[in-house]
């Protein structure tokens, strides 16, 4: 595998219909961040084309292992970025623009499961904007709430369009959903470059960011079938290996159900601190810095997912502890 | 053991400006094309002593070239979606562009000429598109197939042609609208196809790191290989007859097998990895004529490997990967181009433990 410095980032941007994608890719295109960067979108419409790099490609979903969702990659993105990276010199960041109806998964699992993808791309972040105007009207649809669930980075855009106590009641039910993105209100989605290019949220050095407030706080309980999520906190080191079949088993009984899990893990007996996260079955850890002079280790962990029975989990991890 | 005997005596070399992504050379062996992911299009004409840069550099890469059947026509196309075309007038005379074709906005990476015809089929999207040499016309061609053509293959003798998507391989015959098509499932996309001469198997390299197998031009049933390392991302038939069925080399991660048919059972293929590159093997081809094989990989290394799986020699360019490699018909050149633009053509000598036929006829004078 290719150091990092010299894998591509690559930023997936999803959103329902009408929530700013086109705008932001503008804004992305047009800004002066000295990057040059290739966009993939699924239509070329009102993005402006001119001096970029513009593909248009057609959301081909390859089922792999009889149709698991776990195994869905998007086919046109493998064969597109295949041909482009070829000619790779000439940009420096990609873009991926998502359908409004799209799950993100297949396209988040496409780089992590491609051999060629894999080694020569690094996911950087999935970017969500959120139409604070009429999100309300769509949140039970399975895509938003995918959408949602997957984000690194939330956009509450269209803030000039509602009050603040909406604004407010509909990130605090972003938060409930996803506590692991970074929530930020945009109007024309007007979001700094470097919250969106450049995020790093996949690189496990950079794990976690877990509202403190969201891990302590009690939650609603969504209705059955709802995507919401769980955090768990612990101050007794946990055995590495409790974890490892713990986590097996959940991601082979649960895994399609799973969206994400990101985890800072404070294992027994070890002086470093280890980060995992988790795509539906795609798992991924790592023996991390040593934990630092004045922290207090602990283990944080966060599962995002369809229909979680918080109880049983939190038992399941609770019989981890060493 | 004694120093294999050295095959390449001396080579010819040259540059473009970004990676190269196809080359070919026409069936006289007097003309080679090299594309580029930079869209140039070179053209060395062997015998005029000159080259023709027919399309310089650009913004969107050409990724596929070819010569028709009787070298009268160029083909190129790639990320602009448009068919490029030129007619040939021989050694020393400049080709005449046509007006490129645009078919449909798709990036066009799989396309074939007909061998012993005129037609010319090239993958747009879910449909196939032939174009015509003799009326100089597009059809509107093929089946819908369920995903977007990711390899097109002719049969030798022309009549039968194969394109691969995710989840099936269809085959039918152009020149034969009253048969029907026929589709073959696969269960997962197809990357790279290619047919034999003798038996007519068509072999279909996969996304999930299996390779298929139809005996009797797709008609009968097929074998599944499974177990290679990566992705099947390049295959090829040798073109000397075998005791059931020629030798398949086939590429995966960074080795190259090559399988042999010891008898019909369903266990009678047996594979020999070729393990010596480091990095990805991109390209596989035998030489016409003969079971030498090259194996072209990403550590920037060439290998030539006799019929057994046996090492003769291993070419070094500069360092960068290689990314194509083509045999001129005689079977006695090489070329081979590395992904910072470098291209190399080396005369080969056939070593003594190399089966061949008498090569082709045709000077060759660079």
């Amino acid at each position: 595998m290719a150091p990092d410095r010299e894998r591509l980032p690559v930023t997936v941007l999803t959103g329902y219909l009408g929530s700013g994608k086109t705008t932001l890719l503008n804004r992305i295109l047009t800004h002066e961040h000295g990057k040059k960067v290739a966009v993939i979108v699924n239509e070329f419409g009102d993005v402006g084309i001119d001096n970029q790099l513009v593909i248009e490609a057609d959301e081909e979903i390859f089922e792999m292992n009889n149709g698991c969702i776990c195994c869905t990659v998007r086919g046109d993105l493998i064969r597109i970025i295949g041909n482009l990276m070829k000619r790779r010199d000439r940009f420096d960041h990609l873009v991926i623009e998502t359908t409004g109806l799209a799950d993100p998964a297949p396209v988040i699992q496409t780089f992590f499961v491609d051999e060629d993808l894999r080694d020569a791309l690094q996911l950087d972040a999935v970017v969500t904007l959120v139409d604070l105007k009429h999100v309300e009207q769509h949140w039970d649809s399975e895509e938003v709430q995918e959408q949602l669930a997957f984000a690194d980075v939330l956009l509450l855009n269209k803030i000039d369009l509602v009050d603040a106590e909406a604004c407010l009641a509909i990130q605090q039910r972003t938060r409930a959903l996803n506590p692991l993105a970074r929530v930020i209100p945009t109007c024309r989605a007007d979001a700094a470059m470097d919250q969106i290019l450049g995020v790093g949220a996949f690189e496990l050095e950079r794990a976690l960011a877990i509202d403190p407030e969201f891990l302590t706080s009690d939650h609603d309980h969504e209705h059955d079938g709802a995507v919401g999520s769980v955090a768990f906190i612990e101050e007794r080191p946990m055995s590495y290996k409790k974890l490892e079949q713990w986590i097996d088993r959940l991601v082979s009984e649960r895994g399609p159900d799973l969206f994400r899990m990101k985890g800072i893990l404070q294992i027994d007996g070890e002086s470093h601190r280890y980060v995992f996260q988790s795509v539906h079955m795609l798992i991924d850890s790592t023996r991390d810095r040593p934990w630092r002079e004045g922290e207090t280790p602990s283990t944080q962990f966060v599962i995002i997912g369809r229909d979680l029975d918080e109880a049983a989990l939190r038992a399941g991890f609770e019989a981890c502890v060493a | 053991m004694a120093a294999p005997p050295t095959l390449v005596q001396e080579r010819l070399c040259g540059a473009c400006s970004h990676a190269i992504t196809a080359q070919v050379w026409s069936a006289d062996g007097e003309l080679l094309a090299m594309a580029t992911a930079g869209g140039e299009l070179l053209l060395i004409d062997f015998r005029a002593g000159c080259e023709e840069l027919l399309r310089g550099e650009r913004d969107s890469s050409l990724d596929v070239v070819g010569f028709s059947a009787d070298d009268r026509y160029l083909m190129a196309a790639g990320q602009d979606g448009e068919l490029l075309l030129w007619e040939l007038g021989g050694s020393g005379v400049r080709p005449i562009a046509f007006d490129p074709l645009p078919l449909g906005g798709h990036w066009l990476d799989a396309a074939a000429w007909q061998p012993q015809g005129p037609l010319l089929a090239v993958g747009a999207g879910r449909q196939v598109r032939l174009w015509d040499g003799d009326s100089r016309t597009l059809r509107i061609e093929s089946p819908e197939l369920k995903g977007t053509v990711l390899a097109l293959a002719w049969s030798r003798d022309g009549r039968r042609l194969a394109a691969a998507c995710h989840g099936e391989v269809l085959l039918w015959s152009p020149d034969d609208p009253a048969q029907a098509p026929q589709r073959c499932p696969t269960g997962s996309a197809g990357l790279a196809l290619a047919w034999s001469g003798q038996g007519n198997l068509l072999a279909s390299g996969q996304l999930d790191g299996s390779l298929m197998l139809w005996p009797d031009g797709g008609a009968g049933t097929g074998w599944q290989f499974r177990g290679f390392p990566g992705k099947v991302r390049a295959l090829a038939w040798c073109d000397q007859p075998g005791r059931l069925a020629p030798l398949l080399a086939v590429a995966s991660s960074d080795i190259a097998v090559i399988w042999s048919q010891k008898d019909r059972g369903a266990k009678g293929w047996t594979p020999e990895p070729l393990a010596l590159h480091e990095g990805r093997v991109h390209a596989v081809a035998f030489a016409p004529g003969s079971s030498l094989l090259v194996t072209a990989s990403s550590d920037g290394t060439v290998a030539l490997w006799d019929g057994r799986g046996r090492l003769q020699q291993l070419l070094e360019g500069d360092g960068q990967a290689i990314t194509s490699l083509s045999w001129r018909p005689d079977g006695r050149h090489l070329v081979a181009g590395g992904e910072q633009g470098q291209w190399w053509l080396w005369p080969v000598t056939l070593p003594p433990s190399v089966r061949s036929r008498p090569p082709r006829s045709g000077g060759f004078a660079p």
